[in-house]
């Protein structure tokens, strides 16, 4: 296994483009990656894609064989990888293993999307053997109201409060303040979190994520290859996926086993861990986390399921501003989803960008001081997730 | 003239002692399923032996969750739309099942509550007829004053 660092990235401000397509957007984002590589195009020796397909066939997603069109048919290998919203951490994964296996020198990462308006819908069919058309067709529970019963759960277990909620939001809002490519760049207070609609009680509008255009690339590339472009390059540490185990408690058809335990999110859990293994660092070496908040619970869940904090923690680490980028364990100092809207195969993609940025203490207003060692986090439907650890 | 159907075929069933989910179980090592499998899943199970079973009519509440805005497509409701609670219902025989929870008042839900499976209705379709879909019921005898209730 060779060194694997990320040369460059790139994105496309995140936002409703009417006039644009999921081309246009990439190909901005491809641009500033290559620029910011020192690289061209012709220099790219394979491409792994993001695509977002769900349950049924339903999705949007991009075609990274456009994307090569679009830029210029070199004739390289492109590969469009599918795993829900985990799809822009998946095409890292992969694109990392070219670079790590030797196969290739120089490899471009690739996310976009333009997204439909309102609810992400989960299933395109209308057939019986599809499991997300029979929870959508007999339950009818859209994406938010399952965060939602995840939520009230452990508002119920540790005590967790509406002011904790919007106080989450709060502190992203703050953060995106700071980044020019976040959707809303504007400051909430928390009384306009509290007031904000409920979507599915107990989460409030501001407390989830909406849908939102946008795109990421990443430039990867060998160490040999790195030592001759910089001095101070990022590494990539570890880059891992996984899927949810058997006895997970998230129920992801229309029943589950009943865990023995708290068991949830086991694909996260196990991705994070094994990039935790892999990189041989662990939670106290971490300066910050880019963590897939489509909703602000899993600022609250993920932080002491991975071991970042201890059990029921959580909250009071957000009661005494530790997450935000000055504090103990800054969480998104990008804004995260809350700031962006998600732009499903782009986001895996947008986190590697953001935690560079910090790692080379380039990321403004919202910087983590002395960041040296990052982690970036994605969860997709179907019971996907993937984990990097970057580090300067 | 419009009549009761059910939302799919072949989930649920209405006997004369009640509702029951229509599912299936590995016999090797016991694992239930809902809907039906037609393999055993569990990759610590070295045989796979399915049976038909049935599950219910108990429960208890995991969580719950209120759809306050009508939900996208393939998910149907009557107009106008009225907000409705979802849950996620752990059965004795082992299983963790998603399902509507049929109540308007919202403030007695919590984890924890006995509940039961009823048949109920869910929307009409264009030609009139009543769908109906599985449904878990909180049981009366729990459902008294709490007041550490959160308002939904």
């Amino acid at each position: 296994m060779t060194e694997v660092a990320v040369l460059g990235v790139g994105m496309h401000p995140f936002g409703k483009f009417e006039g644009k397509s999921v081309g246009d957007l990439c190909r901005t984002a491809v641009v500033a990656a290559l620029a910011d590589a020192g690289i061209s195009w012709r220099e790219i020796e394979a491409v792994a894609a993001a695509s977002s397909r769900f349950s049924g066939g339903k999705g949007w997603g991009l075609n990274g064989n456009d994307v090569v069109e679009d830029m210029g048919s070199t004739g390289v290998p492109v590969y469009n990888l599918s795993a829900g919203c985990s799809a822009g951490g998946n095409a890292l994964n992969v694109g990392y293993t070219l670079v790590a296996s030797g196969l290739h020198d120089v490899v471009l990462v690739v996310g976009g999307e333009k997204m439909p308006k309102g609810f992400i819908q989960t299933s395109g069919v209308e057939e019986k053997t599809d499991p997300e058309f029979l929870r959508q067709r007999c339950i009818g529970v859209s994406g938010p109201a399952f965060w939602g019963m995840l939520c009230r759960r452990r508002m119920e277990d540790y005590g967790t409060s509406e002011e904790h909620l919007a106080k989450i939001a709060v502190k992203a809002h703050a953060n995106s303040v700071h980044n020019p490519y976040a959707r809303f760049r504007k400051p909430f207070t928390l009384e306009e979190v509290l007031k904000s609609p409920m979507v599915c009680f107990p989460l409030r509008l501001y407390e989830i994520c909406p849908v939102s255009d946008g795109a990421a690339a990443a430039i990867l590339c060998s160490a040999r290859f790195a030592r001759r472009k910089t001095s101070k390059p990022v590494w990539v540490a570890s880059s891992t996926v996984a899927t949810a185990r058997f006895d997970d408690g998230v129920t992801r058809h229309l029943a589950a086993v009943s865990p023995k335990g708290r068991t949830m999110h086991s694909e996260a859990k196990i991705a994070v861990e094994k990039a935790f293994e892999r990189a041989g660092l662990g939670p106290r070496d971490l300066n910050l986390v880019e963590l897939q908040d489509n909703t602000v619970y899993y600022e609250l869940a993920f932080p002491e399921e991975w071991g970042l904090c201890s059990e029921g923690e959580a909250e009071r680490l957000v009661e005494k501003g530790e997450t935000v980028p000055t504090g103990k364990l800054p969480i998104n100092p990008s804004g995260g989803f809350q700031s962006f809207g998600e732009a499903t195969t782009a986001m895996g993609v947008f986190q590697v960008a953001e935690l560079t940025w910090q790692l080379r203490g380039e990321a403004g207003g919202r910087q983590v001081p002395h960041a040296r060692v990052g982690l970036g986090q994605t969860i997709g439907l179907g019971g996907n997730a993937t984990a990097v650890v970057l580090k300067s | 003239m419009s009549q009761r159907i059910p939302v799919i075929e072949g989930l649920f069933a209405e006997r004369s002692d009640g509702p029951r989910l229509i599912g299936s179980r590995c016999t090797t090592c016991a694992t239930p399923y809902f809907p039906k499998s037609p393999v055993c899943h569990n990759p610590g199970c070295d045989q796979s032996k399915m049976e038909d079973a049935a599950f219910g009519p108990t429960g208890v509440l995991f969580s719950f969750a209120v759809q306050n805005y009508p939900p996208p497509p393939p998910a149907k409701y009557d107009e106008p739309y009225r907000p409705y609670a979802v849950g996620m219902v752990d059965l004795p025989e082992g299983l963790r099942v998603l399902g509507r929870i049929a109540t308007d008042d919202f403030s007695q839900l919590r984890g924890g509550l006995p509940v039961h499976l009823i048949v109920d209705r869910m929307y009409h379709d264009s030609e009139g007829n009543e769908v109906v879909t599985w449904q878990f019921r909180p049981a009366p005898v729990l459902a008294q004053a709490d007041d550490r209730r959160m308002k939904p």
